[in-house]
């Protein structure tokens, strides 16, 4: 029982390590998407494009799990997700949520 | 030949004016029509209860037309989440230009 405790405590940390982003490591990988959002993620190169500086990472990442999966349905962001790894994903959403932008929340 | 040639900026000029007029969004008008908005988007830090847990999206500041895609792709089924499928057939296509307009308006400087 003891041994089984220690697994499950483990386990979640493993868990979460495999999750988190690296903000460094996703400015490298981001150079595909800068040409749609602009290199900080706040200024998209057009007008249905939107901004991901500042949003909130597990949001960014679920979106690219979503387009992933197929959950999410856009010809352009789909191609675009397909060679990604989950850590991919991950250090991307880090990267775009550490961004300043003008992205905020009123009533 | 030629005659194609000469011809197809004609019609690439006449295509153009054929695209269907968006609507334009009018950020007053949306004050009656954000009350299904507020509850989840207008909570700083909010998330999401089901299906899956995670950060409501920051949506004032965004880029007014693709909070219009958003709503569109919710409404069309090309995104998944249940109470924004259901918010989004609600809404004619006044209304989410008008949302656009309002959240897509919203300088940093509002709060």
């Amino acid at each position: 029982m003891r041994k089984l405790l220690a697994f499950a405590f483990c386990a979640c940390f493993a868990v979460h390590a495999f999750a988190a982003g690296d903000a460094a490591s996703g400015k490298q990988k981001s150079q595909a998407c800068a040409a749609c959002h602009g290199s900080d993620g706040n200024s998209p190169t057009g007008p249905d494009f939107p901004r991901l500086a500042g949003q909130h990472y597990d949001y960014l990442l679920k979106a690219l799990r979503d387009y992933k999966s197929g959950a999410r349905k856009n010809p352009i962001m789909g191609g675009q997700v397909s060679g990604l790894t989950a850590q991919d994903m991950a250090d991307l959403a880090a990267y775009f949520a550490s961004q300043p932008g003008s992205l905020h929340v009123i009533r | 030949m030629t005659n194609t040639i000469m011809r197809t900026p004609l019609v690439l000029l006449l295509s153009c004016l054929c695209l269907p007029a968006l609507a334009e969004g009018n950020p007053e008008a949306a004050k009656g029509k954000i009350s299904n908005c507020i509850g989840c988007h207008g909570i700083p830090m909010y998330h999401t209860a089901f299906p899956e847990v995670y950060s409501v999206p920051k949506i004032a500041g965004q880029s007014p037309d693709y909070i219009v895609k958003a709503l569109q792709a919710y409404r069309a089924g090309d995104r998944s989440h249940p109470t924004m499928r259901a918010i989004a057939r609600g809404l004619s296509d006044q209304d989410m230009a008008d949302i656009a307009a309002y959240y897509g308006g919203s300088g940093k400087s509002d709060k």
